[in-house]
């Protein structure tokens, strides 16, 4: 396997991200226009121009951030045919199908149209527009899942398992728990090898699981949800916190409490978490701060060694925070945000 | 009169040389080609790199004509 070429790539690809510089320059840009016209100087610039042929303001910002997503993760597969380097990014780029499946379940749920849901779509994965296209054309949730089962698409597998008791509770979060559940254990288990590429990979997909399960342990220590039943909606596999920690977290009343005991973990720099969002039970302020980390850490691999999968790693976070970024700035302009605020919102790497 | 050991050490001293080279022009090839496919402003440089290791066999090289020149 040669990880030379795949790296200098990467590096490459790297290299035109946007720096801190032209990061803050969009954020001073004064309104959506503006920035729009800013982000034509960035290689958005491509995506953006055949964006606004269709659309315009945040929308075409959207489609073009997307459409850029999307056509660079496609990039990155077209020249990564070895089987072991296609294998790890396959791994990165299941989660998009794993999203967009949520996302159209979510928009069948709530009965939303075919259109607003397939403008939510990010087809970056290995499920194209098309099949995406027509899954959203299904009338209803339990035929979405029948023709993922018909086109043996594995994720039917969870889903089927998991729809009877979600048809008695009518809690969609069993679904996609169900489907979260199924992507971290596949994962795992085709980097299971004893290779530094695979233990790399199982490092960063660990510590994203322990990342999922405190927030979803805080989200039912607030909602006095009874620790048996949040249970169920833990992941096994996670880096730090393994499923005793995690029934001591469960038994836990309060957020105060929760984050005292994460203070023995690495997730230590929760503990300095503003008292007023403490109060006020805000588990976005602490999810903010788990998602940062994540990001951070994920960017951290490209100092790793370059003759190793450590630069896909790098850039695919380094790439998504991009992407987020400047969605968060875009959305901000549209808000009328202060510049100062603004700045906070965003994660630096 | 010049046993068979001479042209053998020559032979050695020469291949070595040229597989070392050939093994890291792979390498830097392979790397070079990402870099250049990124960055095609890069060519100049990836070709000098590429050439580098050349100072190996040309070293091998020598060697071997020193062993056959001067073992008499």
């Amino acid at each position: 396997m040669d990880w030379g070429y795949i790296n200098a790539r990467m590096r490459g690809m790297k290299s035109r991200l946007l720096d801190h510089h032209t990061l803050d320059n969009l954020v001073l840009q004064p309104d959506l226009d503006s920035l729009e016209n800013e982000l034509e100087k960035t290689p958005y610039r491509e995506d953006l121009i055949e964006a606004r042929g269709r659309y315009s303001g945040m929308p075409a910002i959207e489609h073009a951030l997307r459409a850029n997503f999307v056509r660079t993760f496609r990039k990155i597969l077209d020249f990564s045919k070895e089987k072991e380097a296609a294998l790890y990014i396959s791994i990165f780029l299941h989660r998009w199908d794993i999203q967009n499946i949520k996302t159209v379940l979510r928009g069948k749920n709530i009965h939303i149209t075919n259109e607003e849901i397939l403008e939510c779509i990010v087809p970056a994965g290995e499920l194209d527009e098309v099949t995406l296209t027509e899954l959203v054309r299904q009338p209803d949730m339990k035929a979405v899942i029948d023709l993922l089962a018909t086109w043996s698409i594995p994720y039917a597998k969870p889903l089927t398992t998991a729809f009877p008791e979600f048809a008695k509770s009518g809690d969609l979060g069993m679904l996609e728990c169900a489907l979260d559940q199924y992507y971290y254990e596949d994962a795992l288990l085709a980097v299971k090898g004893t290779s530094r590429n695979n233990a790399m990979i199982r490092d960063i997909l660990s510590l994203e699981i322990d990342v999922v399960n405190i927030k979803t342990a805080l989200r039912m220590i607030r909602d006095g949800v009874a620790p048996e039943e949040a249970g169920k909606f833990l992941l096994p596999g996670g880096r730090d916190l393994d499923a005793k920690k995690l029934d001591r977290l469960l038994a836990l009343h309060t957020i105060e409490d929760a984050l005292a005991m994460l203070a023995a973990t690495r997730y230590r720099f929760l503990t300095g978490t503003p008292e007023t969002a403490l109060r006020a039970q805000k588990i976005s302020v602490i999810e903010k701060q788990l998602e940062r980390y994540l990001v951070q850490e994920g960017v951290r691999s490209f100092v790793g060694d370059p003759l190793s999968v450590a630069s896909l790693i790098g850039y695919f976070w380094a790439k998504y925070n991009e992407i987020t970024n400047i969605r968060v700035i875009s959305r901000c302009k549209t808000a009328d945000f202060s510049i100062e605020n603004l700045r906070e919102e965003l994660v630096y790497v | 009169m010049v046993g068979w050991e001479v042209p053998i050490g020559a032979a050695i001293a020469f291949s070595f040389g040229a597989i070392g080279t050939g093994w890291a022009q792979s390498r830097i090839g392979a790397a070079g080609a990402g870099a250049i496919a990124e960055k095609p402003e890069t060519a100049g440089t990836i070709i000098i790199l590429e050439a580098i290791p050349e100072t190996l066999v040309i070293l091998g090289f020598v060697v071997a004509a020193m062993i056959i020149l001067m073992v008499k």
